[in-house]
């Protein structure tokens, strides 16, 4: 009987040590931002740039930028974490003033969306507003800090 | 316009949050093909996002490199282990297959056999029928002890007589 197994392609040192220095520290603030445990953190930080780093390669050019394709990878593995632990409250995280700029509820829409992958729908069923309003806030959260860096 | 309208309806912010339906992501890829502004805005906020995610970074201890490097490596070992067990006698670089770059063929043995279901009801009869057929003979040899038994006796009782 003949079995398929899946050869995943490998990546260079320097592919590697790249990804590390340009998007490690950024994931590492990502996941501190789910997981709300220093340690853990660091240990999902090995496992979600290991993990990326040998698939990506073997993924499809995406339309997004690696940021955002990374951000999304590591919120798909730590979905788990995400469902078991998350309520609306927002999130104590590091986030150098930006959330700061924030009303309530926009940092509740921004955080539950950012770091739990919420869908519009969802917030909109959970917090009892309309979609489109949900979605009016998400805007203006971003856009807030945005001016708040002076884009 | 209409493209600004659709820039500021928050469309680009749901779909770089990464919680854009199907249908908004296939909206906003058609848009960001046909409409320079609409790609310029959504390319805009990519950055801005990414950015936002350094404002928030949390610089890693030292050593965590070390520990990827290890695990990449480990995974990159036991691939070639895989490649060289699957694959002993073929050259890594062909590749003319697209099959073949993802998978690779390895020869295995199952001692599990696939039989139909309908074959579970023809056991049942069968073991029903054998024991009926245990059951018969059981029956018609106690019965033909028996008879013979009787015959003797009555051989026996014309004898005497």
């Amino acid at each position: 009987m003949q079995k398929a197994v899946l050869n995943v392609p490998t990546a260079d040192p320097k592919d590697i040590r790249w990804f590390y220095d340009k998007y490690a520290a950024m994931l590492l603030g990502y996941i501190s931002g789910i997981v709300q445990d220093h340690r853990k953190s660091e240990d999902y930080l090995i496992s979600i740039l290991t993990g990326f780093t040998a698939e990506f390669n073997a993924t499809e050019k995406s339309q997004l930028n690696i940021w955002l394709e990374l951000r999304q990878y590591a919120q798909s593995k730590l979905a788990l974490i995400n469902e078991k632990g998350h309520s609306l409250t927002p999130v104590q995280v590091n986030s150098n003033g930006n959330l700061d700029l924030l009303d309530d509820l926009q940092k509740q829409i921004f955080c539950a969306v950012y770091y739990h992958g919420k869908s519009i729908s969802q917030l909109a069923a959970t917090l009892g507003s309309e979609a489109d309003e949900i979605r009016n806030q998400l805007k203006q959260s971003i856009d807030k800090m945005r001016r708040g860096r002076g884009n | 316009m209409e493209i600004k309208r659709i820039i500021e309806s928050g469309l680009i912010e749901t779909y770089v949050m990464g919680i854009a339906t199907e249908e908004e992501v296939q909206k906003v890829l058609f848009l960001k093909k046909e409409y320079p502004e609409f790609k310029d805005a959504l390319t805009n906020l990519e950055l801005d996002m990414e950015v936002l995610a350094q404002g928030m970074a949390i610089t890693p201890p030292p050593g965590t490199l070390e520990k990827i490097e290890t695990e990449i490596n480990e995974i990159q070992r036991r691939s070639q282990v895989i490649q060289k067990i699957a694959r002993p006698n073929s050259k890594p670089d062909n590749g003319d297959d697209a099959r073949e770059e993802k998978y690779i063929e390895v020869e295995a043995e199952s001692n599990q056999m696939r039989v139909n279901k309908a074959w579970k009801w023809i056991f049942i009869a069968v073991f029903i029928l054998g024991k009926i057929f245990l059951a018969a003979a059981i029956y018609f040899y106690l019965e033909n002890r028996q008879a013979r038994e009787q015959i003797n006796e009555l051989k026996l009782e014309l004898k005497q007589k």
